[in-house]
This record gives C-alpha cells, structure tokens and sequence, in this order.
C-alpha cells in the first residue's frame, strides 16, 4: 500500500457508510532500529494547515481555541480502527464519535437549528 | 425505455443548463456588434463543453467518484486548495451574476429597480435548497426553462441569411475593434464552457447512482442536451444581429437594452416572453451554482452532502450555501453593473479554466479511476487545445478590455 496515493487525503467512512470527513494527516511512529510504523490517522483544520506551513498550523490552533469551544471528536484515529482501504477508508467508529459530526452538531445547535425550516 | 425518459429528461435539463445569464448577455453583445462573426465561439465552446460534460458523467459512473472528490485524493489537498479557491470565488461573481439576472427580468416585468429584488430572489433560491424540495424544483425549473425556445422561434421569424449565420462558424479575424472582438469571443468561451456545470452534473450523477449501463445515457445526454442549449444562444445572437445590429445599436452598455430583443418579432409578448426566458434561466443556474458551490466544500472536506437531507443533518452544507447566496445577493445590492458583472465572470472563467480542467483530464487518463473506460486521444486533444485557446485569448484580452475602460 502507498500511503500518499492510498490513505492520504481519502474519504473516511463508518461502518454504515456515512461520510465522516477526509484524511488530512498520517501519523508516523520512528523508533530507532525499526522500520517507521502508521500509527494514526489524523484530521482537523490544523493538520490540514501543517501541510501549507508548521506557523500556519500554529495560527489555526489558536483562531479555533478562542473561536470555537465544542467537544471536539478525536482529531486522531489509530490504525487499528481502520477496516477497510478501498475508493472509501472505512473506520470502526460510530459517525456521532467523529470529529466531523461533533463539529457539525456544534454549527447546527449553535446557529442552523434556530432558523426556521430546519428540521 | 426508462432510460429514454432519463435522456429526455437530460437533455431538457441541459438546455436550462446551458442557457443562463452568461449565455445570454456574451451572445447579445457578440451579435450587436460584430453580426454573425462571432457563432464560432459559441460552437468552439460548446464542442469542448460536450466533451467536458460526457467526461464528467463517465467519470463518475465509471469511478464512483465526483469529479471533486478525486481532485483532492489524486493530488492532494494543497494543490487541491489553489483550484477550490479559484473555483469557488469565480461561482461567487457568476452566482451574483445569475441573481442580478432574475431580479432584471422582475425590474422588466414590473418596474421596480433590480437592486430591490436581489433580496427576494436570493430568499427565493435559498428557501428551495433550504427546505430540500430541490429535486422537484430544478426539473420543474428545467422544464419552465424550455421557454427560451422562443429565442429560436424569434431568430426563425426574423429570416435572418442563414449562409452568413453559417459562415460565421469558421473563425474569422475582426474587421474592427480588435480587442473588443477577442474580449467577446473570450466571454463566449468562458460562458459555454463553464466548469460549475461539469462538476455539478458529475455530483447529479452521483446522486442517481450511475453506474457503467448509463455510458450512452450519458453520451446522449452530453452531446444533444448541450448542442440544443447552444442553439438557444446562437438564436440569440442572431436575433440581436437583426434586431440591434441593423439598427446600428453595436454597444450594448446596459441591460434594459437587451430586454427588447423579441419586441420587433414578437411585439408585448415578445418584451414577457423574453424577460420569462432571463429570469427562469437565471434562476435555476442561481440554484445550480448556489449548489455547486456546497457540494465543492462538502466534497473536497469529506461532508455528509445530498439535495434531500434536512439542514440539520448538514450543518456545513447548508452553511455554504447560505453563506454563497448572501455574498451573490450583496453584489447585487451595493449597485455592481450586472451586465459589467458577468461579461467579467465570463472571461474570468475562461482564463481560469486549465486550473481545473488539465487535472480533470489527468483524473480521465487515470487507470485507477477509469479502468478500460479512460479517455481517447481525441477527447484529450480538443478539449486542451479549446481550453488552451480560451486561455491565451483571456490573458491578452482582459487586460486590454479593461484599459480600454468599456
């Protein structure tokens, strides 16, 4: 499997095929003697930001700190949830454990449920 | 015989598709002021059009993927960034282009000043795609649309010399005002070949769960839906070669010009017919791009997206989608020249296009994606000459047109 092609920037999907964000970032463990290791998969704002500049990540960090206080979703996800690497990567986590839908859930409380005609 | 009904119902969705404020002003101005000279723009664009739309469907029954989608897996999300902003900020002007385009129609039918509707409209739009009924809404809108065939019933009854209308397919140089030639032939370009469309039939054929049976669908889709949508426009320029260049009218400087484009064919009920014609094309690209532009950001950030789910299962969708029209709305509202407005957005598409379609044809030569179904050489080789031909013209003459100070 190549990484870059296969797993990076891909769909996240869970069980049910409900769409869950894409892949923004891989986290590699180093371990000296040993061959690199995937340990995670990452998304969020920042991460996605780290690939532009490592400042730019930094300025994302804290704009979303002062902005935005929601529970957030875990912005990591290890590989041992990943199922399945297709056109899709399917993860053994429930949509509502996502970070997507926990973001998502904090814009519709927030602002969307409160217009008419929502629901 | 479903599938028959399908290729109807697409192509009568294509000619709504393709006929839009663009469209129409770039042919009205191109038939004022330079006759017939101008047709091979729009068949040039429209042939590369063809081409681009039969892609997009392929891609997306063949990959399962849209068009967006696979933007950002292929070649990941920096490079994907740069042609989301692009795309996305010239939806935005050619949005408010669309909503100035519906509240000129109603300033025509009763009167009052375009800048008054913008809000209305955009409410209008905005309430469609907010309350889901978007399905019903754009085929209804598509079938309103076939009411600018009375363009081609126009441009019959005029008797126009269909030889020299045939002439001008073959592309000539300008006997005069170079740079207003190619500014024009440019903004014909842009307006044909305009990559919401592409991208927002690849996210509908998702939708409809195309798979490899629908390639001649598809094919016949692409090829008549988008021919009949060009002979609408042709109908227009030819219609505004008769009824303003005889007349000696060669600049079209403002809208309420336009708007008596049927009047000496067609008398009161041309002046209704062709304002009907503005503000329902109008309208379903306003809802098409609003659309297009949340299902960019829906697609590129991985989001649950779907004309039929509710705005609280949507958040970012929905989101987008407000947010777009707002903007649309607002540029209407501060007193932006609609007609200035989108001859702009159309040549600002043109010379943006190779940001989106040269990785729209790598995604077609793609193994990976397409399988034995990838392009041939030929679909590869006339969309990149068209689109490298709009471009090289759009960089020399949107500059010139804007020293120029038209």
């Amino acid at each position: 499997m190549d990484l870059i092609r296969d797993v990076l920037d891909k769909q996240l999907v869970d069980p049910e095929e409900r769409r869950m964000g894409k892949i923004d970032g891989l986290v590699l463990e180093v371990e000296a003697g040993k061959p690199p290791r995937l340990e995670a998969i990452e998304q969020g704002a920042a991460t996605l930001a780290r690939r532009f500049h490592p400042r730019l990540a930094g300025w994302v960090e804290a704009l979303g700190s002062r902005l935005y206080r929601a529970p957030g979703g875990p912005a990591r996800i290890p590989w041992s949830k990943v199922r399945d690497v297709g056109i899709d990567v399917e993860v053994d986590l429930e949509f509502e454990k996502s970070r997507l839908y926990a973001w998502q859930e904090w814009l519709s409380d927030k602002i969307i449920r409160r217009i008419p005609g929502a629901g | 015989m479903k599938k028959l009904g399908e290729i109807a119902l697409g192509i009568v969705t294509s000619i709504g598709g393709f006929i839009e404020v663009g469209s129409l002003a770039t042919a009205v101005q191109a038939g004022a002021a330079f006759r017939f000279e101008l047709v091979w723009a729009l068949v040039l664009g429209t042939l590369c059009l063809v081409f681009l739309v039969e892609m997009a469907g392929r891609f997306a029954a063949v990959s399962k993927h849209t068009v967006t989608d696979a933007l950002r897996e292929r070649f990941g999300f920096n490079f994907f960034s740069v042609v989301f902003l692009a795309l996305t900020l010239v939806d935005l002007l050619v949005l408010g282009a669309e909503i100035g385009g519906v509240s000129l129609a109603l300033q025509f039918l009763t009167g009052i000043g375009l800048r008054w509707w913008a809000l209305p409209v955009g409410f209008a739009v905005w309430l469609l795609l907010w309350k889901g009924s978007f399905g019903v809404i754009e085929k209804g809108a598509s079938l309103l649309g076939l009411v600018t065939l009375c363009l081609v019933v126009g441009a019959v009854l005029l008797h126009p010399n269909w030889r020299e209308v045939a002439a001008g397919a073959l592309p000539s140089l300008p006997h005069k005002e170079r740079a207003h030639y190619w500014f024009i032939a440019v903004s014909i370009l842009g307006a044909s070949i305009s990559p919401y469309l592409f991208f927002f039939y690849s996210a509908g054929a998702i939708e409809d769960r195309w798979d490899e049976s629908y390639l001649w669908t598809n094919r016949a889709v692409a090829g008549l839906g988008m021919s009949f949508g060009a002979l609408v426009a042709i109908a227009a320029l030819v219609l505004s070669a008769g009824v303003f260049g005889t007349r000696g009218i060669t600049q079209i400087a403002r809208y309420d010009q336009i708007a008596l484009l049927l009047t000496p064919v067609l008398g009161k009920w041309g002046f209704r017919l062709f304002a009907a014609s503005l503000g329902i094309a109008c309208f379903g690209a306003a809802l098409d791009i609003g659309l297009e532009v949340a299902y960019r950001a829906a697609q590129g950030f991985g989001w649950n997206w779907g004309e039929d789910l509710k705005p609280v299962d949507d958040a970012g969708f929905a989101s987008v989608y407000t947010l777009a029209l707002l903007f649309g709305v607002l540029l209407v509202v501060v007193g932006l020249d609609p007609l200035k407005l989108t001859i702009f957005s159309m040549a600002l598409t043109a010379a943006v296009l190779p940001l989106s379609v040269v990785p729209f044809l790598v995604l077609l030569n793609d193994e990976r994606y397409m399988g034995k179904h990838g392009n041939g050489w030929l679909g590869n080789a006339v969309v990149l000459v068209i689109v490298a031909i709009s471009f090289v013209l759009a960089i020399v003459s949107i500059p010139l047109e804007l020293l120029g100070g038209s």
